[in-house]
């Protein structure tokens, strides 16, 4: 096997499994906050490419594009929790995840209606296009900056989380939600705010997916897998758990690609599942 | 020979002792009390009992077999029932339901548990409408569980863990969130059950405790700090100071 | 006999007169394949998102038994059945171990693997295209090709499923079902072994799925992708959820529902997803018990509206 290939791939693995990673995370926030697998996920992260691709055509400019898609995304994400998601909190959990079910539904099939039931493509910003000669290597720019812009916004996460006062209340709420009622924070903006993060963090790894991969109004579906994957292996609301899984599977998934092309994704799952055998707990979780 | 003993039986939660060296001894058929102030480790303490926790270090001696460590399912099929603080029932079944679910489970044997229609076990519902009777709620079971008042409720907290025919009886607070009255009622329950049954009973209103114990342990920051008679107990110095003023009966 | 059943039995008989024979057929599949999801969803309080990894294994394996192998068509409905129940049992066993959350994440990217599975292993599966040509071979001499005698014979295995989902509810494995539902560690606490007693639901409801499968394959002669995927698994929640998910009779109810939405519909719009995602969107707002709750409420709405005078209960002291 060539090394060239082989270490294009592994830096394919890492790109992907950072964005694996942001997916996990945004979830996990979701789902530790609200205790619902927002099951409207995937469909998020390609209403986040679809966005992307609008504001570039109305704007022609990417980066502003990447600014605005995700806030977009965020913003209905917050839409949803406050009517739809809250209403049912009296109704209980199950009745809020399968809303979140019938979102997917709806926002898929609003993205076939508004944009193309044909997928689509969309370029790279003009200063990232082309390869960069990495010595081993020939590597697509693009993919360079979405491993470093995913990193970026994963230690963005972090300190979020772990540094600032709103970050220590979102942790808090995913460990003990009476409590933080008692302290006297709003829960009910909380789970907005949780939510309509975790909606961000989907919309912009959508947005710097459709470079690479394209855009087609199913391409949430896949990823919504994934992103489960993910908070199975890590646990809710562990980020470090997130990036270790989201790398973990986005490496498998990229280099059983060089040997068994045909099963490069089902691998994902199958490693989950491994993993859970051994460890029904998940890579990180408590038992 | 005590029914059920434990040896320094001790949790930890990270840095937090939960329940510290507990050392304790109850007789058959006696009623030992374990009292103590909120957040002293009692409910832990029956925790570790029944398996929802498993014990740092330590022993459980049941019927002279070491049971640490034994899953919770399991701790009903070795004679121990419980009952919980904090009203744990099964709200859209129906009364009678939540205490033949308690009868079926201790089953020998499960002959007929997918194929044969639940009202066509005569004995068990027979013994559930017992159980029932026994507490008072005998003309109320046919009505959902969560249709009746928080005193019934109590009540049939109590009939669950009876109508699985323990051999030991852990009663966690029956009588919280009673009025008066209500409170009443239960200690004639609870007493009409002594010497049929091993009772270890963890009460916070103290007067309760004092007729009817046995045996005292009193509890304080995962400790046992005194252990004897109620008398014995009132007179301790120790045990007024861990109450703070609070009441001791005199 | 209840009013129910005569209700159905009724349903049964005149269902093909009203609608087209492959639909009617298609409604008590699908009626199966819902028993089976209730059993989990309504009955134990397991949301499984998944459910078509069975119903899509078990049309496989017995589709390709059928086409290749020929073989006879009970064999090919008890090993639907069993495909169903391992691949509950296999799925299961990793899903039960975990939380109502994990779980539910878990059956749904279970589910993705065995789709990508399906969807990449083309050899045996036919990939994207689906597996054509599954045959219908006669049943004990009578020939079950014309649609009215297949239907009769799915009408007649509705029939056996409703009955035997009937006793399992009513017996003591179904009433530690519900309790599970309302309270896990009591459960436990009482001597139940609450992941077991999960599994065995899964188990069951993995039998059902896989005799729907298989059905399903016989009845329009393929194997579609869509049968193993994130789709169906959807649709058969949505079909339970409408009917109502608190009774034993709501995903029968449900199946009508949504067979008749879903046949209409989709002939006239590609875009029916989407009234499906409002109409799913709508009944969890507003009808959380679903058909069998609205009747329910209207007939408690009529009551009290006739006898005004029985309801009044002033006694002055």
């Amino acid at each position: 096997m060539k090394v060239s290939l082989l270490f294009s791939q592994v830096l394919n693995g890492l790109a992907t499994g950072m964005l694996y990673a942001l997916m996990g995370i945004g979830l996990s926030i979701i789902t530790g906050v609200l205790n619902i697998p927002n099951f409207a996920h995937g469909a998020l992260f390609a209403l986040g490419a679809y966005l992307l691709y609008s504001v570039i055509q109305l704007v022609g400019n990417f980066w502003l594009a990447l600014v605005i898609a995700p806030l977009g995304v965020g913003l209905l994400g917050a839409l949803i929790e406050y009517g739809g998601i809250r209403p049912l909190y009296k109704a209980g959990h199950d009745y809020q995840l399968l809303l979140t079910f019938g979102l997917s539904l709806i926002v898929t099939e609003g993205i076939i209606i508004i944009w193309s039931p044909v997928g689509m493509s969309q370029l790279p910003p003009p200063l990232l296009r082309g390869g960069v000669d990495l010595g081993i290597t020939f590597y697509p720019k693009y993919r360079l900056f979405v491993m470093v812009a995913a990193a970026l916004l994963v230690f963005g996460a972090w300190l979020f989380l772990e540094k600032t006062r709103y970050g220590a209340i979102m942790r808090a709420g995913i460990e003990d939600k009476e409590m933080v009622a008692l302290l006297g924070i709003d829960i009910h903006r909380l789970f907005t705010a949780a939510f309509a993060l975790g909606c961000v963090l989907a919309g912009i790894a959508g947005a710097l997916t459709a470079p690479i991969r394209g855009l087609n109004p199913w391409m949430g579906v896949d990823m919504l897998g994934i992103a489960f994957v993910v908070v199975a292996l890590a646990g809710l609301g562990n980020l470090l758990g997130s990036i270790v899984a989201g790398l973990l599977v986005g490496l498998a998934q990229s280099l059983v690609a060089l040997v068994w092309p045909e099963a490069s994704v089902a691998v994902i799952f199958a490693v989950m599942a491994a993993v859970l055998l051994v460890r029904p707990q998940g890579l990180f979780g408590i038992r | 020979m005590p029914l059920v003993r434990t040896e320094r039986l001790t949790k930890l939660f990270g840095a937090l002792t939960a329940v510290n060296a507990v050392t304790l001894e109850v007789e058959e058929g006696s009623l030992h009390s374990v009292i103590g102030p909120n957040g002293a480790g009692k409910t832990t303490f029956f925790n570790l009992l029944t398996g929802q926790h498993t014990p740092t270090s330590g022993r459980i001696v049941f019927d002279g077999r070491d049971i640490a460590g034994t899953p919770p399912h399991g701790i009903a099929h070795l004679g121990i029932a419980r009952s919980f603080q904090r009203t744990s029932i099964f709200p859209t079944l129906s009364i009678l339901d939540n205490v033949w679910l308690a009868t079926f489970a201790r089953q020998a044997s499960w002959r007929g548990l997918a194929w044969r229609r639940a009202d066509r076990y005569p004995e068990l519902t027979r013994r559930a409408l017992e159980v029932l009777g026994e507490v008072g709620l005998g003309e109320k079971a046919s009505l959902p569980a969560r249709e009746i008042s928080h005193g019934e409720q109590r009540q049939l907290e109590l009939a669950i863990a009876l109508a699985a025919a323990p051999r030991l009886l852990l009663l966690d607070e029956p009588a919280a969130g009673l009025s008066p009255d209500e409170t009443q009622k239960m200690v004639a329950l609870v007493r009409k059950l002594k010497g049929r049954y091993t009772i270890i009973l963890i009460e916070h209103k103290i007067d309760v405790v004092m007729t009817m114990s046995d045996r005292i342990s009193v509890m304080h920051f995962g400790s046992v700090i005194a252990e004897g008679s109620p008398t014995e107990i009132q007179r301790n110095p120790e045990v007024r100071r861990a109450y703070l003023g609070g009441v001791v009966a005199t | 006999m209840s009013k129910a059943w005569l209700a159905i039995l009724a349903a049964v008989v005149l269902l093909p007169l009203v609608v087209r024979h492959a639909i009617a057929t298609e409604i008590w599949i699908f009626a199966i394949f819902g028993l089976g999801l209730n059993l989990l969803m309504g009955y134990t309080g397991l949301l499984s998102f998944g459910q078509a990894t069975f119903f899509g294994s078990a049309a496989y394996v017995a589709g390709y038994l059928l086409k290749y192998y020929g073989v006879n068509v009970f064999l090919a409905l008890g090993i639907g059945v069993v495909v169903g129940a391992v691949s509950a049992a296999a799925v299961g066993y990793l899903c039960v171990q975990r939380s109502g959350l994990y779980f539910i994440m878990l059956t749904f990217a279970l589910n993705q693997m065995f789709y990508f599975t399906a969807y990449q292993w083309t050899t045996v599966t036919g990939g994207e295209d689906g597996m054509p040509g599954i045959p219908r071979p006669s049943a004990l001499g009578l020939d079950i090709h014309r649609p009215l005698a297949y239907y009769a014979a799915v009408a007649l295995l509705f029939l056996l499923s409703l009955w035997i989902m009937k006793r399992i509810v009513e017996s003591p494995l179904g009433k530690i079902l519900q309790a599970i539902r309302e309270n896990e560690l009591r459960a436990e606490a009482l001597g139940y072994n609450v992941p077991r007693m999960k599994l065995a639901a899964f188990v069951v409801g993995g039998a059902y799925s896989g005799l729907a499968g298989v059905l399903y394959a016989m009845l329009f002669g393929i194997v579609p992708l869509e049968s193993i995927g994130f789709v169906f698994s959807g649709n058969v929640v949505f079909a339970t959820l409408i009917g109502g998910s608190g009774s034993l009779y709501g995903p029968v109810i449900g199946s009508f529902v949504f067979i008749w939405l879903s046949e209409s519909v989709s002939t006239m719009w590609a875009r029916w997803p989407l009234l499906l995602g409002v109409a799913f969107v709508i009944v969890v707002l507003f009808f959380r018990g679903g058909v069998v709750e609205a009747w329910a409420r209207f007939w408690a709405w009529r009551a009290a509206r006739r006898a005004p005078a029985a309801v009044r209960i002033d006694a002055p002291r």
